[in-house]
């Protein structure tokens, strides 16, 4: 079989098929109304995309954002925290310090106040004193003024035996004496 | 000549904004992309759908057309990447539902018998033409039946003449082969 001869069996057969159904009269019409359509949903499409896009890129960022805030929140806690540490720790050495100066005041006005107390045993010594003296005192009353011999005797004696070691305790024993003598003189007189 | 200088004035008035130009060129080419794509796709007759989906894609492409080739070899480019697509979804078709698609297929072929003998050969000539693989029957129905030049078909097949020769060729040993019996008769 010839080319030739396959070519006309071919055409031959392709003529016996009939042609295709005749096209719409508005083919064109149809393509153009198509093409809108298409390009219409690619627009659509690519709105869309950009939108999915623009919304992702939305979430990102504020994912970025609140992260960022997150750390930066979490950063100034730990400063705060630190900053609390050594203001705490402050504190206390500046309590520590106030303490110890208190306690230093406190010891000084103890201090000054002990020193402006008087040594007891002297004040006790100043007091018998006193006291042996007032004896003594009222001893020569009543021996020089009063006439009370006896009882100034007795307060000689007193101031003797409370305060011997006292120099009352010796001018009451040279008044004693001196009474004696006086006694034993005015016996020797009235005997006289 | 005057034809392609003509198609080429339509296709820049259509680059310029023009529509109509578009409405003309549908006017002058549309009877032989339909006839081209019945071929391609073993004269089912229906191809209108085909036919629009080549003229959907020109009138996107129209304004990126620079010229290089003759509009009706660009559009029968588009004519035959369109028919490969359309055989490729009716193949999922088949193997997804392919029962129902091989009644439906069966029954429309047995539509097309006649009970005249020379119209029973002429349709085993065309099943023969249906059955090749499709690197040869491209090459048989555009050089035997659009009457294209070796040049022009090489061109919308993208490959080189050479090739070409080689396929159609092999086409007609495969068609001899199938057809020997029938024609011996």
């Amino acid at each position: 079989m010839t080319e030739d001869k396959i070519k006309n069996l071919l055409y031959e057969a392709d003529q016996t098929a009939g042609g295709p159904v005749p096209l719409s009269s508005n083919l064109a019409a149809a393509v153009r109304r198509r093409a809108s359509r298409r390009q219409t949903a690619n627009l659509a499409l690519r709105v869309a995309a950009a939108a999915v896009i623009l919304f992702a890129i939305g979430i990102w960022s504020f994912n970025v954002k609140k992260t960022r805030d997150r750390q930066r929140i979490v950063a100034l806690e730990m400063q705060i925290k630190e900053l609390k540490t050594q203001t705490d720790a402050t504190l206390n050495l500046i309590r520590e310090v106030l303490d110890e100066e208190r306690k230093q005041r406190r010891l000084n006005e103890l201090q000054a106040q002990l020193a402006s107390y008087s040594d007891p045993l002297e004040e006790i010594q100043k007091q018998a004193d006193k006291t042996a003296f007032f004896l003594v005192y009222q001893a020569n009353r009543m021996y020089r003024e009063l006439d009370q011999k006896d009882s100034a005797i007795k307060a000689y004696k007193r101031v003797i035996e409370l305060f011997p070691q006292s120099r009352w305790a010796e001018v009451a024993r040279q008044r004693l004496s001196e009474i004696q003598k006086n006694q034993h003189d005015n016996s020797k007189g009235d005997l006289i | 000549m005057t034809k392609t200088l003509d198609y080429e004035f339509l296709v820049e008035k259509f680059s310029r904004g023009d529509e109509t130009a578009f409405d003309r060129i549908v006017e002058g080419c549309s009877a032989d992309i339909a006839v081209l794509a019945n071929r391609l796709l073993g004269w089912p007759g229906d191809v209108e759908d085909i036919v629009q989906d080549v003229f959907l894609a020109a009138f996107l492409g129209l304004k990126k057309f620079r010229c290089e080739c003759s509009l009706k070899t660009w559009l029968f480019t588009i004519t035959i990447n369109k028919c490969r697509s359309y055989r490729y979804k009716q193949m999922l078709y088949l193997r997804f539902f392919s029962k129902a698609a091989a009644k439906a297929s069966a029954t429309g072929t047995c539509n097309e018998g006649k009970a005249q003998m020379d119209d029973e050969t002429f349709q085993e000539i065309r099943h023969a033409v249906q059955a090749l693989p499709l690197k040869y029957r491209e090459p048989v129905v555009l050089r035997y039946l659009q009457e294209l030049s070796m040049e022009e078909t090489a061109r919308i097949l993208s490959i080189s003449k050479n090739a070409l020769q080689v396929r159609l060729s092999r086409a007609r040993e495969r068609l001899r082969q199938d057809l020997t019996e029938l024609i011996g008769q």
